[in-house]
């Protein structure tokens, strides 16, 4: 059952994430919305570092933000697949480990933001990967984040 | 695809106006939970050895209205 994700989580999202030194951004139209783009979704879309350790120390944040991951659900994130959807704890949560669009996940943080203790990709990353997806829900999205950065990039 | 003035000037309406709230706000108004057939069924836990397998179960899957295919 989803369940609704919210400041407070995000908050301890980070706390949790930090303590277990995980290395991750916040992408997709959850990373959006957090430099400041208006408009909803209904997950957090995160985009870690596929390396078998920060696999380990996600599987160990999961655990204490109380995902009940099961040991299967836990091998198959420290197996190094490529997308795990979970929607069995406090909020559903989508682990991209290799988004559409982005070369790396070294690259992506070198282009990185950080607001508020929240690391996010950068908007040109968030774009580039939906347009790489080419799905029509990002499709018909584009624009308005389109203009969203180039807004953004003009403050 | 250039947007049209009217449009733009919407969005760059909204865009400050999101501006003059908080993180806090932003993020309480902005996650919001409406049902998705299969995604919201179980299993509650699913995982894809590549994007790509995962782009294809959901083009296969999901509904096409959801919009998670190439086309509706």
């Amino acid at each position: 059952m989803a369940k609704r994700f919210d400041y407070r989580q995000a908050i301890e999202l980070a706390k949790v994430f930090k303590k277990h030194n995980v290395k991750y951004l916040f992408i997709g139209k959850s990373g959006a919305i957090i430099l400041g783009y208006p408009d909803t979704t209904q997950d957090v879309d995160i985009f870690p570092e596929k390396t078998p350790e920060n696999c380990k120390k996600i599987v160990s944040a999961l655990l204490e933000l109380k995902f009940p991951l099961t040991k299967t659900e836990q091998e198959e994130i420290l197996k190094g697949k490529d997308f795990v959807q979970i929607r069995t704890g406090p909020f559903d949560i989508d682990l991209v480990f290799a988004p559409d669009g982005i070369e790396s996940f070294n690259d992506a943080i070198s282009r990185s933001v950080e607001v508020e203790g929240l690391p996010v990709c950068s908007i040109n990353d968030i774009i580039k990967s939906k347009e790489a997806a080419k799905r029509v829900r990002d499709k018909e999205s584009l624009p308005r984040l389109k203009a969203f950065r180039d807004w953004l990039l003009k403050r | 695809m250039k947007l049209r003035k009217d449009l733009t000037n919407t969005f760059v309406c909204d865009f400050e106006s999101a501006a003059r709230r908080s993180l806090k706000e932003r993020l309480n108004y902005s996650f919001i939970h409406t049902y998705k057939p299969v995604l919201d069924d179980p299993p509650y836990f699913r995982s894809f050895r590549t994007i790509s397998e995962y782009r294809r179960w959901a083009e296969k899957k999901l509904p096409a209205w959801l919009g998670y295919g190439k086309k509706i």
